[in-house]
Formats: C-alpha cells, structure tokens, sequence
C-alpha cells in the first residue's frame, strides 16, 4: 500500500472539499470525500487514513462563531479518534473554516500537549465584513511545520469574515518560541503587514494566518491554498504571462505554491510511513 | 421553562458589528453614540436542567478566549439599550443550528413544543442620546417591521434580573384546518372574493373559471369526490398558475402596436413566441452546443465533452424593496435552486447579482419604504451571506443608480450550474414524472412564509401590499440539500426534480404532473414548521429552500438513507398518477379534485394597446453644450460619478474564487481594484476549458428609445465576452426584463401604453441583436410591475417607475484559459489601439446626464460592422496579440482610457485625431465620452504590430498612442494638438474612489 490517503470532511455547510481533494490529488494523494456523519456513524474509520482536511466552507452556518458547532460535534462523536490520529503521528490540515474549527477543538495550538484545550481564537476580521483578496504571506524558516518546508513567501486568497487571530500575550510568546506561527501577513516585498489593512486583511495580532502545533504536524491557516491550484488562479498571472512573453519564455502551466503545500504533507506521509 | 443565555464578546475586544453601528448612526443621521456593544441572546423554551443548560452554555455558545456569557442578563452598562428580536414565523436561521447543536450534544430531540430563538441586543451609551433618537436608530438602521420587533429601555427602565425580558417568538395558530368552498353564483361574487382573498384573478380569466366548475360533467366527477363548487385550495391553484409570474401573461399577450409618426399598426401575438422562442429554437437548429432552451428551470449549453453547463437569472424585486437583506438573500438561494433543478440536477459553480436603486445619499421628501442607501446595504449583505454560504463564487456583479429605483429597487441574481452529460447511462438534461412515481419534498418545512409572494410580485407596491410574503433565506440548510441531491443523482435515483420557488407545490406539482398527467397529493404528510395551516396555504406556502423529486418505490430505501446521512429532510406526500386529475387530500378527504388541461381550457389572453412616439414627438432633442474649457475637472468629475466609480467596497464583500476555478475575476489590474469586462471560471478543474460571462445593464439609453438600449446593452455583453478570451462561436444569452406597469389606465397609469411600446421595441431589438450575434436565449424572466407609489412631503402618493431595464448576461466557452486577457495594459512601449467608430452618440450618456440632459442621438449598433471587427478581436486576442483588452461601455473612450491607466498603473499617451470617427468635426468631448457600441481599447507589444495591423486590415483598427513608463498620467491630446488631460494615476484613483473609497 503506498497511496497516501487523505480524508477531506464535506457535509453540513462545508464547501471547498471539491478544489481540496483536487490538491491533494495533484500532490500525489489519493483524496477521499467524507461526510462528516460517515465518521460520527463508523461507516468509515478515520484511522484508515494518513492526512485529515478541516477545509473551508460555513459549518452550520457560522451562526454560533465560525468553526464552533462543527468542533464540539466532531469532539463529542469522535473526539478520541481524533486524538489517536495526532498520536500516530498523521497529518492535519485546516483551512479557513476548517482552521476556525481546529483552534475550536483545541488540536490547535495544542500546547503542552494538550489538544483539547481553547487557548486561542479567530473572531471577527476588524473591517467588519467578509472580504475575499490575496494576500503575501511569509514562511516561517523555524517553525516545524511540514507543510511549508522549504517555503519562504507564498500568496493565497483569503476569504473570511472571521479571521482575526487573538490570544493572550503568553500564549503569543510561546506560539513564537515554539515556532508554532507559520505563516503571517506580509506586503509584496516580504516585509510584515504590521497589523496594516489590507496587507493584514483582518487584524491578526502579530500579523498571524497560520499556526502549527508543536510536532508541526497539525496546521491551521486562514488563506486558501487549495484556490492556488493552477496558475490562473493567480490575480496577476496575465500580466507575468506578458512580461515572460515579452522576454523571450514561454507561459506554461506548472505546478503551484498551493499544490506544493499539499505535497510536503504528502511527502511527509511517504516519507514517515512507507 | 424559558431561559436565556447572554453572550457578548470580551470588553477588550474590538466589536465590529458596534463599531459600524455607532459609526452609521453618527453618518447617517448625525447621532453620537460614545461607545456601543452587542450581546447575542439565545431565548430557549424547553424543560432543559440547568446543569444542560450551563453544558451548552459553556460547550457550544460561549468561546473561553473571547467571549462572557451569562444565563442571567450580562452587566454591561448602558445609557439606553436596544433589543431587536424576531416577529413570530420568520425564519430563523442561528436559532435552528443553535437547536441542531443542542440536539447533538445533549442526545435528546427537541419536542414540537419546544425551540430556540436568537435576538441581540445593543448597550449604547453616550450622555446626550435621547429616547427619540434611540428609536430612530432601532427603526431606521437596526430593524424592520415586517421581520423585527424591537424594545427601548432606559437604565432607569431596566431590570438587572428580568433583563430585556424576551419571551419565544413561537408561533400559535390557534386554529383547526379546514378548506373551504368558495360562491361562484356570479362573476362578480367571484372577482369580490378574489379581492378578499388576495387571489388576484385577472377579470377575464373569472367567467372561465366559472364556466369550468358549472360545467355539469365536472360536477358530476366532483361530486363523486364529495365536492361541490370550487374549493378554496383549488381557486388558489388557478391563480397561481394564472399569475404573470408564473404564467408571463404580458410576454405571452396580444399587443397592438401604433407608430404615431408612420400610423402604421402592426398586431404581436406573443413577444415570447415571436421574439424569444422562435429565433432561439432557429439558433438551436444551427448550433450543437444548444442542449434544452425554454422548458426547463434553466437553460443547458454543453461545456465539453462531458459536462453540460446550466444557466438562469431571477429578479427578487419586491420583497428586497421592503426588506432588503431578507428579500435578496432569499432570491439568491432561490435562484441557486433553479440549477439545482433543472435537468437531473447541477452543481452550481457561480452566480452574480445586479443593483439598481436610487440615490444613496437621497435627501429629497419622497419616502421610500427603505432608504435607498439602506436598500443596498441590504442587498448586498443578503446576496453575500445567501452566495458564500451557498459556496458557490460570485465572479461579477454591478451596482447602478437611478432615481427611478427608488419607486421600485431591482435586485438581480443568475446562477450557472455544471453537470455531466450522462447519468448512469441517461441524457442528464432531460426528466420526466410517470404514473406511480413516488412525490418527495425535501428540504426545508412549510410554514405560513411566502403565501401569495407570486401574486404579490405581479402588482405594484402599495400600502396594501402583503407583508407577509418576506422572507429570509436559509443557505445553510440548502447547501446541505445540495449535496445530497447530487449524490443521489449520481445513484441514478432521480427520474424528475423542480424547485419550489414561486407558487411552492401549487406550482412544482401541478407542472411537473402535467408530464404524467395526474397526481394525488397528500397534504397532511407535508411536514410543518407549526400546525394550524389550512390546506390552501400548505398548497402555494413558498416557504424557501425545497425541491419536489419524482423517484420510483423501488429506490425510496436508498433515498432516504442518503437523506439522513445528509441530515436533509424528506417526505414521500404523493404519487405521480395518469387520471388527468390533480388530486389533493388531507387526512383522507379531498379538497382539490380538477382536471390536469384546466389551465388550457381557454384562458383569454391579455391584451395590451401599445402606442410609439418617437423621440422626436417626444420633443428630445440635442442639448446645446459648448466645448468645455477644463477636460482635467471634467475627466475627474465623470470617474467620481456613482455609476462609474469604485464599487470595490461591495465586490470584495463576496467570495469570488470558493470551488477553485477563478481565471478572471471581477477586479483586475495591479492594485486589483479596476471591474473587469468579464470573469472566467474553470467549472471542471481538471481541463482548461473556461466560461467566461458577461452582464450588462444600460437602461438609460431607455429614456430615448428602448429598442436601442436592447441593442447596446446584448452589444456590450458580447464584447465583454470577446474581450476576455470569448468566442463569436458560442455565446449564450439571459434576458432579465423588469418593466414598468404597461397597462394603460387615464387615472393610474396614463403613459402605460407607451411603456408597452417600450416593451414591444425592446423585444423586437432583442430578437435583432440575438439573430445577428447568434445568440441562443438559454434562460430569461421578466418582472413587470417595477413602480412605486411614494408618500410625498403632504402624505400625497406620487407614482415613480423604474428605467425600463433589461440586464442581459451572455456566456462563452473558452477553449484555452491560457489565452485569456484582461483590461489593464502591461508593458510600456506597448502601443495603444482603439477597434470600432466612434460617432455622435451622446444621447443619454453619462456626459449628459452629467449636466442633467438626456439628447436624442441615442447609441446605435451597427451589427454587421461589428460582427466582423469582434472576429478579428477574438482571434487576436486567441494568438496572445493584445497585452491588453476591454470593451469601451459607459462613460466613454475617456472614462475607459482612465480606467485602464488606473489598472496598469503605466502612463499612456493619446492622440484623440486618430481615433477611428464617424465624421472628423466631432469635438473633443465627443469623442471622449461618446458612448458608441462596439468599441475596445487594445494594447498592442510594437513587435506584434505587424501582425495585429494585418488582422485588423480594412477594419476600424487605429493606433491612438502610447503606453510608457516615463510617468504614470494619462495624457490625452486634443482636436487642437494641445493636451487637453493630463492628470496622475493618484488624481484619477482619487476620482475613482472619491464616493465609496471609505468603505470596507
């Protein structure tokens, strides 16, 4: 066996689980489409499986704080299995919605080995609304993160009402020390938003969208990597498409930033299990 | 027991729902509010312990790192506090999850008699706030009547334990149901009933009905039944079915149409048939890509080789128009279930939405039922909460203004589906009932929502009109439908599916039981969201976010697994019958029992007197307008106008890039903030096909003569198309006509028969411009009665219409995204081109209406001229010639010169004498605000010169300038050889965003 098998979740409002099956198709997964009820019922197991995608969408409607209903629903039916599938060393990834859910349960930060503990939270963006724009992010070089190996700067959209990220200045101090912040909010030069709109788009505290947990095996994000599945995602790709033109090269479709991120947790996968 | 949970979030927290309340009322209504907070309150009538209720409190309802919350009123001072709750029977939305959450975690079902209902409540506080200025903000900003109730308190008022005292919104009918029979004994007892009864029974269409029912064989078959006379539920099925929306009496009407100026008379005997349908099944004939047109609840046009794209636009008119959030998420999730609906079922992969409402910052003393600025935020929060919680990406999307939005705003929404062609062996596109098929509603419940929303929509709004048909649109529980369908439509086990929209089961079970031919319908198995309905209400409630599915016995065990699995509600109420009768029970008895060809026996058709003047009749002529001596404030003052300016603000407030497929968004340009031509959208991510779609809306042009505002407005979505990579080859189109009254009354609508030339003239340049461009109608509805009569400054009504407005969207299949273009110029050194001619054409241009004039010299479309020039385009742009390419529309060559310097943030320098003119005496403002059809701006890399100039051989191709990177202003050179602009990217982006730049 040496398929790497990723579970996206789908059902009760969720929504990118068709474009996130497709990265991780892309990254050389084989993607599976789960009902978040085929796990609370058993019809499917959850251990059978190497990497575990929150992805984005509107659980339950956001109506009670994004994220919220769909965790205590996956704690309470299945929190154990959740915890024996960090144990065993598998792969978590929450995007969006998917990230709100993980801090939700506590998988994230799990701090001092603790997932299940709400020690930090994503609320409301500062601006007030949802808004949907691109966004310069910078890699984190310390953090353990698996996903964003060998990354330094990426752009993903970001599309979010509640996106801010907030917690308490000791727990920020740690998720620094730890290198649990992954990635942040950046201008195109690669220097830090510095909580400035719309570089920021949300009013992070330290410019954060992502984090990890301490094994760097569990990574919540709220940009759209998944969105970045093509070169024509990008906002900009007609205009390198004329300059590269313009010096002689040829536009082609290659692989992109977003497929590369799911493939490092691919990679990781093959690497720690096969 | 009744208790309530407080939750608000911590008092170091930023609360921006406050922060935007405080920041409207000091705006809005100069009101200063120090500071504000909101707690959300969640009222539970249940027998809950207390040690559930803190469970849940602590669980579900409060986040330890952000929030408080309490089971007894939170202590958060106040000078004046402001509930805003519910009214009894509005829909819901966070009480349902808050109750499905509850359910979860606790293990236990909540009983009939028991639920959850949210509410909020604001804690002002602010010295100077007085009481009439606390009301002023719960009825003007924070409520509405028709959906909300409110309560003021004043600290002294207020009780620390009782807090805000909120008791269930649950709704009691204390009331048995029943039907019942209604007096036919005379035509007028009949039409006086229907006023009673809000059944709104055209004249005409009454001494049919009664004829029907006083037939002696019918009565002998009903009698067999236990029925006498027509029953309540029945008249009620009639008038549906007969109401314009359903049926489009007025497209489907006689006209007699008079030219005053020639006398000539010409009879139309359906616009529908004449103008829509027939050029539309011609189109089919010749173009395979025309899959099914004009049945279905969408049209179909095939994608590639396997998939089928779906394709349909609403309006949702008059319900946004007295409760904006409400009525405009309820049309985009409605809309979302036409896709859902249309053949075997698509997944949705876009939608977009069109605004067109009166002045944001009106002042004047007519009285709207919503404040025109309020409308918008209305709108579009509804349209944005009922589309990103769909998933589905809105890629495009335009405000306008007008004041004749006021009398009625037009909210419209278009939604495209995907689909593959086969499922499990069968065509996906085509459906039908058969005898013995099993009638499934699935989805949300049925409640007293929505009862005559169709009839509603087919009047004019008055004080009289129904309130009750508002309602709030509930994406989340049709999300979840969504799924499911699709899984059980890829099982095989759908054999036929339609939405309940307008006219609920009335409408999705009469129709689709015509196919079958008969139907009994159980409506006592139809599951409530309260009991008390009456049969009739059950019958045409338009309670949202439910599809009725033909599926065979045999599959029902699977259905329903797949329904549970998916948490989705399903309920077999009846069967697919070939008796020819439509057959309602309850409990047993029934009360419906007519014949299945009733609404063929002879309805009359309506009729209209149409009557043309002319714009020269009209006495429209020319203003006199002499050249304007500073083309810098001018340039500046038209990019600043409402109905050219940034709208960015409300783009952004919308998930445009969810599935995964974004190629051309709806901003483009290097600070991404310019509206592009058109988007483009990868529905199957794993090809590089794309479809590129178009809107356009120019009802101005109305003002001179409708026949030309239809030809510019399908014109300019075509070129829309083309400039983004579309093809000639395959373009689709949607006609979405919202008209003003067009019946003509001496007392209440004097000019109605010009309004229905109007209509005729539209119709007849719609068939023009679809016949030249080759464009099928896949899809299009009209709403008919967009007028309002408003309450003046002495309590007098004053009559306002609405532009007569079509929006037109248009879809192309692009072979290879690769080779899509956008707006913004690249390079400098790139060489700058305008395609098309440019003439006098200034009637009811922006420029004009700068100055408050209309004109007469309306744009015209040259159709054969163009067809040649958008061939060459469109291959220039397919052999990645242009580095830039959009479709001059409103405002001119000058506003879309500026717009473009804006997207490429790169100088450009124009030569205004060598663009391509229809005469060489135009003026400078001619020429730059002209708004001619059939133009685009292009940037042309120099070594690719040749080969474009070749293309453009014999065509109105001319090189006008420059793009450089030496400065970054546009600089234009008059007639005269003096540069008449030259202003900065910052003074145009100040311009641009001048009016909506503060907004987020």
């Amino acid at each position: 066996m040496t398929q790497v098998k990723a579970l996206i979740l789908t059902g009760f409002g969720l929504n990118c689980d068709h474009e996130t099956a497709l990265a991780f198709e892309l990254a050389g997964a084989r993607p599976y489409r789960v009902h978040i009820n085929s796990l609370v019922d058993g019809s499917v197991n959850l251990a059978d499986f190497h990497i575990l995608a929150f992805g984005g969408g509107f659980s339950w409607g956001d109506d009670h704080g994004a994220g919220v209903i769909q965790a205590v629903k996956l704690k309470n039916h299945i929190g154990k299995d959740l915890l024996d599938f960090v144990d065993a060393g598998k792969l978590i990834i929450g995007i969006c919605n998917g990230f709100q859910a993980l801090v939700n349960t506590g998988l994230l930060p799990g701090l001092d080995k603790d997932y299940t503990r709400r020690s930090v939270a994503i609320t409301y963006n500062d601006c007030g609304n949802f808004r949907d724009q691109w966004v310069h992010l910078t890699a984190n070089p310390e953090s353990p993160c698996v996903f964003t190996r060998g990354m330094d700067m990426a752009e993903f959209p970001v599309r979010h009402g509640e996106g801010k990220f907030i917690a308490e200045p000791d727990v920020l101090s740690v998720l620094q020390a730890n290198g649990q912040v992954v990635f942040q909010y950046a201008d195109a030069t690669g220097s830090p938003a510095g909580g400035v709109f719309p570089f920021n788009p949300n009013g992070s505290l330290q410019d954060i969208a992502g984090i990890c947990d301490p094994t760097g095996k569990i990574f919540g994000l709220m940009p759209h990597p998944e969105a970045y599945n093509h070169v024509t995602n990008h906002p900009d790709w007609t205009r390198r498409k004329q300059h590269l033109q313009g010096e002689g090269h040829v536009f082609e479709t290659e692989k992109t930033i977003g497929i590369q991120l799911f493939q490092n947790g691919v990679d990781h996968i093959r690497e720690r299990f096969f | 027991m009744i208790a309530c949970i407080e939750i608000a979030l911590k008092q170091s927290l930023r609360d921006a729902d406050a922060s935007s309340l405080v920041k409207k009322a000091a705006s809005y209504f100069k009101i200063q509010i120090e500071s504000a907070r909101t707690i959300h309150m969640l009222t539970i009538d249940s027998d809950l312990k207390t040690q559930d209720l803190e469970r849940i409190r602590q669980e579900i309802f409060t986040n330890p790192v952000t929030q408080v919350s309490s089971l007894s009123p939170l202590e958060i001072d106040f000078h004046w506090c402001i509930w805003i709750g519910l009214r009894p029977g509005v829909k819901d939305n966070p009480g349902a999850t808050a109750m499905e959450a509850i359910e979860d975690l606790l293990g236990r079902p909540f009983g009939p008699d028991e639920g959850i209902y949210t509410s909020k409540r604001y804690c002002l506080s602010g010295q100077s706030l007085t009481r009439s200025q606390v009301e002023t903000l719960a009825q003007e900003l924070l409520s509405n009547p028709i959906i909300q109730q409110y309560k003021i308190f004043s600290r002294t008022d207020w009780h620390p334990e009782t807090g805000a005292n909120v008791k269930p919104a649950r709704v009691i009918l204390d009331h048995t149901p029943c039907f019942d029979f209604i007096d036919i004994d005379s035509d007028q007892t009949l039409a006086r009933i229907s006023d009673q009864r809000n059944l709104a029974l055209n004249p005409r269409d009454i001494p049919v009905i009664r004829q029907y029912f006083l037939d002696p064989e019918v009565a002998a078959q009903r009698q067999s039944m236990g029925l006498s006379g027509p029953t309540d539920v029945e008249l009620e099925y009639i008038s549906q079915a007969r109401s314009d929306h359903c049926n489009h009496n007025t497209f489907r009407g006689i006209f007699k149409y008079t030219d005053v100026m020639t006398g000539e008379e010409t009879i139309e005997h359906s616009l529908f048939k004449t103008y829509i349908q027939q050029p539309t099944l011609a189109l089919k004939e010749k173009k395979d890509w025309v899959v099914s047109v004009l049945w279905d609840n969408a049209g179909v046009g095939a994608f590639d080789e396997h998939n089928n794209y779906v394709i349909t636009g609403e309006t949702h008119n008059s319900p946004s128009n007295m409760e904006a959030y409400g009525g405009a998420i309820t049309g985009i999730v409605g809309v979302y279930r036409d896709p859902m609906g249309t053949g075997l079922g698509s997944k949705l992969f876009m939608g977009s939405f069109g605004f067109c409402v009166g002045d944001v910052n009106y002042d004047g003393p007519l009285k709207p039922p919503l404040h025109p600025r309020r409308l918008l935020n209305g709108v579009i929060e509804g349209v944005r909460d009922g589309g990103n919680k769909s998933g589905v990406p809105t890629t495009f999307g335009q405000t306008l203004f007008d004041p004749g939005y006021m009398g009625k705003s037009l909210v419209f929404v278009t939604a495209l589906g995907i689909m593959p062609k086969q499922v499990k062996g069968r065509p996906s596109h085509e459906k039908k009932t058969s005898p013995g098929d099993l009638i499934i509603m699935s989805g949300g419940r049925v409640g007293k929502d929505g009862i005559h929303g169709v009839t509603a929509s087919s009047e004019s709004y008055s004080e009289n009109t129904p309130a009750g048909h508002v309602q709030i649109g509930d994406p989340y529980t049709q999300k979840k439908m969504h799924d499911f369908l699709l899984e059980c439509r890829d099982e095989g086990l759908i054999r036929f599916i339609t939405d309940n929209g307008g006219g609920g089961l009335s409408s999705s079970i009469g129709e689709s039981a015509m196919i079958s031919n008969g139907c009994v319908v159980h409506l006592d198995k139809v599951p409530l969201k309260y009991p008390g309905l009456d049969m009739w209400e059950i019958w045409v409630s338009e309670s949202q976010e439910r599809m009725t599915i033909a599926i065979a016995p045999k599959d029902l065990d699977r259905f329903m697994t797949l329904s549970r699995q998916h948490a989705v509600e399903s309920t077999v109420i009846g069967e697919y019958t070939d008796t020819g009768k439509l057959h309602i029970t309850f409990q047993g008895k029934t009360c419906a029992y007519v014949d299945m060809d009733l609404l063929d026996k002879g309805f009359p058709a309506w009729e209209f007197d149409a009557v043309w003047l002319p714009p020269a009749v009209r006495g429209l002529t020319e203003p006199v307008i002499r050249k304007p001596e500073d083309f810098n404030r001018l340039m500046t003052a038209m990019l600043a106008r409402p109905n050219i300016c940034s709208k960015e603000w409300i783009l952004r407030q919308y998930d445009h890039e969810v599935q995964g497929g974004s190629v051309i968004k709806p901003l483009v340009g290097v600070n991404r903030n310019i509206p592009s031509d058109a988007s483009v959208t990868r529905p199957v991510l794993t090809g590089n096909k794309g479809l590129a779609f178009s809107q356009t809306l120019l009802p101005w042009y109305s003002k001179i003569d409708a026949y030309h505002m239809m030809t510019c407005t399908v014109d300019e979505a075509v070129r829309r198309l083309i400039a983004v990579g579309g093809t000639l080859d395959h373009i689709g189109g949607v006609d979405n006509f919202c008209w003003p009254d067009i019946g003509y009354d001496e007392k209440t609508n004097p000019d109605g028969r010009f309004k229905a030339a109007q209509l005729v003239r539209a119709c007849r340049a719609l068939k023009d411009a679809c016949m030249a461009y080759e464009i099928p109608l896949l899809s299009g509805k009209d709403s008919m009665y967009v007028d309002g009569h408003l309450e003046g400054a002495f309590g007098e009504r004053i009559k306002v219409s609405a532009l007569e407005t079509v929006q037109f969207s248009a879809t192309s299949v692009v072979e290879d995204i690769l080779h899509c273009q956008t707006l913004d110029p690249k390079s400098a050194g790139d060489l700058v081109y305008v395609a098309g001619i440019t003439a006098d054409e200034l009637g009811a241009s922006e420029y004009y209406d700068l100055f408050g004039k209309t004109g007469v010299n309306v744009p015209q479309v040259n159709f054969g001229a163009n067809k040649v020039l958008y061939r060459a385009v469109e291959k220039a742009v397919n052999l990645d010639i242009p580095a830039s390419c959009h479709a001059v529309g409103r405002g001119g060559l000058g506003v879309h010169l500026a717009l473009m310097t804006l997207a490429g943030r790169l100088g450009m320098e124009i030569d205004l004498s060598r663009v391509p003119a229809a005469a060489e005496t135009l003026s400078d403002d001619v020429l730059l605000f002209s708004e001619s059809a059939g133009r685009f701006i292009l940037t042309i890399p120099p070594d690719r010169k040749p080969v474009f100039d070749k293309l453009g051989k014999g065509l109105a191709f001319r090189c006008v300038g420059v793009v450089t990177g030496a400065h970054d202003r546009l600089k234009i050179t008059g007639g005269g050889s003096d540069v008449i602009v030259d202003l900065s990217c910052a003074d145009l982006d100040k311009a641009f965003n001048k009016l909506f730049g503060e907004m987020i």
